[in-house]
């Protein structure tokens, strides 16, 4: 399905997948990974204006961790047409094939400027979990209405937070694989890694085995965006 | 050795401060493994390329990507790269023991045909016998089997690698654009007619510009000076020519380099603009190991220029050479690619400045957007020592150039000098603190509507290392009394706050002296301080000053034996090696300089230094 847009400024919500030796880029080299994708694409790609150190507007939704694998995350760039035709289906195709290996958008959605940034609107995130022995590991350590103290370093200080509350559902427990929904953004943010220590102090899961998971972000979920309205690749 | 699996893959990354260091997947990068299985196996070179210091740091170098292209370019040849693992990584595969491997496949280095190290510098020596040793590489030539890689040594410092010839199967003298292509065909040749190792070494060692190291003996004079070098195998030149290419136009310019990932330390797309040096500073050998000079047609600048810009998106590209300014056509090159870089906001940047010939109409176009601060190297403090090492630029040149600067609104200048050249003196130190004052008044003189609101002078100083092939390749290295004294005497000639003073550290430069005209006695000693930890020398934080002196006390005669001043007829380590510039001529500067006589650039007159017999370049009275 091809738009033709010819406002100034337009804004295209892309989703991502990585995966591979991309997915052990971190959040900064996934940034530079897409401003120069974009460049070798030709995107109008618009520009931050009056600033000391002009920068390309790309926002993603949510930093996403060293190795941990994506399907359908959000990044939101914004489009300098100045009168010029902009053909989003053919430029996300053209995007596809400069991608170093393991990148791919997979769909997108035109938006108009939002007033609220992206990052703003982000409330949670689906991920799951491969690894031999979780599912035992997860019945153990979350049990309903139990909390789950985890320590955590905050401004070079140990905090003490409870995940449990964190984790908005659960989606499928196997015993190799589990898929969770957790809070995700400015608030209620649930850290993959707290979970996975909390596996192995908690539900006996193996520490070998814990550092070796497949931890793959399913979804991100906005709160105005149904992901089911975009457009797949 | 145990191998990877995925889950146990992971877990190692998880515990890696930069993973993507060693996970390849780059844009750009080649997978040949689709032809690994249609390609007859003793058809196919497997070839590692390896750099012996991190990956941000290997991945910014142009030779790396240039062979990298030109190898995997052939279709029956499998070039994968292999950096030096960081401190973390390195521990995980001793402690797992597991071995290191290509990027691009995985493969450990000891199941290479072939292993090409790019040497770029001395403190990496042991970094190549951590990589050898990891790789489950013998280390010492001597005890490699038929199994075993054949371990090649090439780049800038390939014209003195005697302190490691013991670890090294092959070395490769000048550019490798032609000649490793050579010497991986003649690999291609051993393995199909299942011909053995030493057939191999006979073989290379007819390729001009290689030189087999086990194929020459040394011996010495009871002091420990070179007595004589001579071919022991009878196919052994007596001695090896530097190979140059002669149409720098013709050679290869990757124009789809492989993109790293991660930030590297030089993240630019980076273009050769013209190779060698027309100058002949005394100190520098990269000036006299790259001659001739050699340009590049600006057209062909251009074009390329292009197609990196449309294959890489990067931000910036960097126009290289050794002394850009020098460049015959750069005004027209610079103007040609300002319309594109600026449309597309790229930053276009000019490294390797001198003061003398700095076009500030040229520089005020580059940074119309951002104005970053100047970076100029006198290297001496006096006209007399400037002299000396024959670096042509006057005092008026610097004033001049320091008060345009202003002008143009650049307020940051950083000033390189070297500390230590033959014939110092504390005139020349304070020489140093006298022009950094003489600057700062300029811009104190002038009307405050024309300066920038602030000034600020870096006056940054390292410590001169007489290099091989270069005319101090017979000058002494100062002692460490002398370096502790010199810095001293200029830190308290700086007082004034608007003036920065950054120093080197003098104990790496006593080490960088050692191994740059070292002979093959050097050999135990680096394997010694490799094996007590010394690692990734290079790097500030983890140079092993104390680890390094407890091996250079097993030298007879100490250091100083490698940091004395050397007799006009002693017979060097490298006097087997011919790059170009005679000996003769060499001793000529030397000769000149002690009386601060100058020589002039090649591009003004020639001076006969011996690279006319390459016949290309400057040589033939113009630069292409």
């Amino acid at each position: 399905m091809n738009k033709i847009l010819t406002t100034e400024k337009r804004s295209i919500t892309l989703f991502y997948a990585r995966e591979g030796s991309a997915s052990w880029l971190a959040h900064l080299d996934m940034m530079r990974l897409f401003e120069r994708a974009l460049n070798r694409a030709k995107w109008p790609v618009s520009w931050s204006e009056q600033a000391y150190n002009p920068r390309p507007d790309i926002v993603f939704a949510l930093p996403v961790g060293c190795g941990i694998e994506t399907c359908l995350d959000p990044v939101e760039v914004t489009l300098n047409l100045d009168g010029a035709s902009f053909m989003a289906k053919q430029s996300v195709d053209t995007l596809n094939m400069v991608f170093p290996p393991g990148v791919r958008v997979v769909a997108f959605e035109e938006t108009l400027l939002q007033k609220k940034s992206l990052m703003a609107r982000v409330v949670a995130a689906k991920y799951r979990f491969n690894v031999p022995g979780i599912g035992n590991a997860m019945i153990k350590t979350f049990v309903d209405g139990q909390p789950v103290f985890v320590e955590r370093l905050r401004k070079n200080k140990k905090v003490v937070v409870d995940i449990a509350p964190r984790i908005l559902s659960v989606d499928d427990v196997q015993e190799d694989c589990v898929v969770l929904t957790g809070g995700a953004g400015s608030v209620g943010h649930l850290r993959i890694d707290l979970v996975l220590d909390a596996l192995v102090r908690d539900g006996g899961l193996d520490h070998g085995a814990a550092l070796g998971a497949r931890v793959t972000r399913l979804q991100v979920f906005l709160d105005e965006l149904p992901t089911d309205q975009c457009i797949i690749v | 050795m145990n191998r990877y699996d995925e889950p146990n893959y992971r877990a190692m990354l998880r515990q890696m401060q930069k993973p993507a260091r060693y996970t390849g997947g780059e844009l750009h990068a080649v997978d040949k493994r689709p032809q690994f299985f249609t390609i007859d196996p003793q058809d196919r070179v497997h070839f590692a390329l390896c750099f012996p210091d991190l990956y941000e740091i290997g991945m910014s170098n142009l030779a790396i990507q240039i062979l990298y292209d030109i190898l995997n370019q052939h279709e029956s040849t499998f070039c994968e790269r292999c950096f030096a693992p960081a401190p973390d990584m390195r521990a995980y595969l001793k402690t797992h023991r597991l071995p290191l491997t290509s990027l691009e496949t995985r493969t450990p280095l000891s199941e290479f045909d072939m292993v090409g190290i790019s040497l770029h510098y001395e403190l990496a020596y042991t970094s190549v016998l951590e990589m050898l040793y990891l790789g489950g590489i013998p280390l010492e030539s001597a005890d490699r089997g038929e199994s075993d890689p054949i371990v090649v040594a090439g780049g800038p410092i390939a014209c003195n690698l005697e302190p490691i010839t013991p670890f090294l199967d092959v070395i490769l003298l000048g550019e490798g654009e032609v000649a490793l292509p050579e010497i991986v065909e003649a690999m291609r040749e051993n393995k199909r007619s299942g011909s053995s190792r030493h057939d191999f070494l006979v073989a290379v060692s007819q390729i001009p510009g290689v030189y087999v190291p086990s194929f020459y003996s040394v011996d010495y004079h009871e002091d420990g000076t070179v007595r004589e070098i001579k071919p022991i195998e009878p196919t052994a030149p007596h001695q090896v020519k530097k190979r140059v290419i002669r149409d720098l136009n013709c050679a290869h310019l990757p124009v789809t380099p492989v993109l790293p990932n991660i930030e590297v330390v030089h993240d630019r797309i980076v273009m050769e603009v013209f190779r060698g040096c027309a100058r002949g500073c005394r100190f520098c050998q990269a000036g006299f190991t790259y001659r001739p000079m050699r340009e590049r047609d600006k057209n062909t600048l251009f074009d390329a220029a292009n197609k990196l810009i449309r294959n890489t998106g990067c931000d910036e590209i960097g126009l290289l050479s050794l002394s850009t300014t020098d460049y015959s056509e750069l005004e027209d090159l610079v103007r040609k690619l300002l319309p594109t870089t600026e449309a597309q906001h790229i930053n276009l940047s000019l490294p390797s400045l001198r003061m003398d010939a700095f076009d500030f109409e040229l520089a005020k176009q580059i940074a119309r957007t951002r104005r970053a601060g100047l970076t100029f190297a006198p290297e001496a403090g006096t006209q007399r020592l400037r002299d000396v090492i024959n670096k042509n630029i006057t005092e008026d040149d610097m004033i001049t150039t320091a008060k345009t600067a202003f002008m143009n609104g650049w307020s940051r200048i950083k000033l390189y000098f070297m500390l230590g050249l033959p014939t110092e003196t504390d005139e020349d130190i304070d020489g140093i603190a006298a022009l950094s004052r003489q600057i700062i008044a300029l811009w104190d003189d002038l009307p405050r509507d024309v300066r920038p609101k602030r000034v600020h002078i870096t006056v940054s100083t390292s410590f001169f290392i007489p290099k091989p092939f270069t005319p101090f390749q017979w000058s002494r290295q100062i002692s460490q009394d002398e370096m502790h004294e010199k810095q001293k005497r200029l830190a308290n000639k700086l007082s004034d706050r608007r003036v920065s003073f950054q120093w080197h550290e003098f104990e790496s430069s006593v080490m960088e002296a050692v191994l740059s005209r070292g002979d093959r006695r050097l050999a135990p000693i680096i394997k010694h301080a490799w094996q007590s930890g010394c690692y990734l020398d290079a790097w500030h934080e983890y140079f092993r000053w104390d680890l390094w002196q407890e091996a250079l006390d097993m030298i007879d005669g100490g250091t100083d034996f490698y940091t004395r001043e050397r007799p006009l007829d002693e017979i060097f380590p490298w006097d087997h090696l011919d790059i170009g510039v005679t000996r003769s001529f060499l001793r000529d500067e030397w000769q000149k300089s002690k009386r601060a006589e100058t020589t002039c650039a090649c591009f003004e007159r020639c001076s006969a230094c011996g690279c006319q017999t390459y016949e290309t370049g400057v040589c033939q009275g113009h630069g292409n």
